[in-house]
């Protein structure tokens, strides 16, 4: 299949297109193959002949390809936090393109709009349904209602600080450690007081909103499907997330003077 | 147990497990229309991990089949939800994560450094033991979902 060459303007726009595409995915969570086969497609649909892309922890590089012309671009990725709508909204993009529903004018704006979409959940159903969250997992470890309780109270104020936290640009791994730190207190004063049959489940509960799920799976399947670098990157953020909450939690019990184990 | 305390059981088990991946699908801002998938795929596949491990099948083993079921569910609900089978799949996987063991591992290991050599030789074993749990767990879980794209799904790579 032979594409007509496409100007210098027009692979400019493309790979600037496709670039960000890739950004959005990465930043919000992907595996480095949705991000590699997101970006091909994009650019071939929008009329490339071919495109190289590597994607590493911290950048994401394409070459893109058209008759005699080729273009190369780098660009700066930073982790910013899970966002499944974004990978959502752009796989259903990169389907409308591929489609060749659109063209290059369309997508931009129909990127910038997925781009400000504000977050689906308003931040106070995100505190309580996470407190709720960890709360059914204090049941699914066993707990009895004043541990449910308990680890509700102490997950929803933790989810609320790192909110906050995250808020004001504090250093991630800091955040993690002062969240563990306010659950840690909280369902610490749960066992000093013994409220409940196993008050040390709530403790083991109410820090799981942190639990890095989603590097720790990423990293095991990038590292399954040969993207070494990327799942050696996020296996060990993974383990600093983890290393973190042990810190915050510790803190916590030290404070608070509970012995458990 | 009889058949009632069997279905008590699993019954329980399945909420509680649809809770938390509902809970942790908001925390990851996944789309309205796919909650309800993220909290039934949690739901089966908890539900089938505490079945196996009820009737003796080893933790890491009823883990990896748990995971496995949510893979295949979250791959049925991509097709009916017209979206990427992650946003089913992590959501629900989270509440496989062994938060109890994980727990001792990380507080043993803290403990470490405070104990005295003589006596560390139980914690040590303690901890050894729990990291192994924890770290094949989560392979499991990893493994799990991703299998649908490892036994049907191949392709040729494009890029």
């Amino acid at each position: 299949m032979s594409k007509s060459p496409l100007s210098r303007e027009e692979l400019r726009d493309i790979i600037d297109l496709s670039l960000w595409v890739g950004q959005l995915l990465l930043q919000h969570g992907a595996d480095a193959e949705r991000v590699e086969e997101t970006i091909h497609r994009f650019g071939t649909a929008l009329g490339c002949d071919w495109i190289d892309v590597l994607v590493s922890p911290n950048v994401i590089a394409i070459t893109t390809t058209s008759g005699e012309e080729f273009r190369t671009k780098i660009r700066r990725v930073i982790n910013i936090g899970v966002n499944m709508f974004m990978i959502s909204a752009i796989n259903r993009l990169s389907r409308r393109v591929a489609a060749g529903e659109l063209d290059r004018f369309q997508v931009r704006s129909e990127i910038e709009r997925i781009n400000n979409t504000p977050p689906l959940y308003n931040r106070w159903v995100v505190v309580g349904m996470v407190g709720l969250a960890c709360g059914a997992f204090s049941q699914l470890f066993g707990g009895d209602g004043p541990v449910f309780a308990v680890t509700v109270v102490a997950s929803s104020i933790a989810m609320f600080v790192r909110q906050e936290l995250t808020r004001h640009f504090f250093n991630p791994l800091l955040v993690v450690i002062a969240t563990a730190f306010v659950a840690g207190v909280v369902a610490a004063t749960g066992v000093h007081f013994e409220l409940g049959e196993q008050p040390e489940l709530a403790l083991a509960a109410s820090v799981l909103l942190l639990v890095p799920g989603v590097p720790l799976i990423n990293s095991a399947e990038d590292l399954i499907k040969g993207h070494s670098v990327l799942g050696l990157t996020r296996g060990i953020v993974g383990g600093l997330i983890t290393l973190a909450i042990a810190l915050g939690l510790s803190l916590a019990l030290r404070l608070i003077g509970v012995d458990t184990l | 147990m009889n058949a009632t305390d069997w279905a008590i059981l699993m019954v329980r088990d399945a909420f509680w497990a649809a809770v938390a991946a509902a809970g942790f699908a908001i925390l990851f801002n996944v789309p309205h229309r796919t909650l309800a998938g993220c909290a039934i795929a949690a739901a089966v596949g908890h539900m089938t991990r505490t079945l196996l491990t009820q009737v003796g099948v080893d933790a890491q083993i009823a883990t990896l089949a748990g995971a496995t079921l949510i893979g295949f569910t979250g791959v049925a609900f991509a097709r009916r939800w017209r979206t990427p089978a992650m946003v089913f799949t992590i959501s629900a996987a989270i509440t496989l994560v062994p938060g109890v063991v994980a727990y001792k591992t990380m507080l043993g290991l803290l403990e470490l450094t405070r104990i005295d050599p003589a006596q560390a030789a139980p914690l040590l074993a303690d901890v050894a033991v729990n990291a192994a749990r924890t770290a094949f767990s989560l392979g499991s879980i990893a493994v799990g979902i991703a299998a649908p794209s490892l036994l049907l799904y191949r392709q040729k790579p494009i890029v």
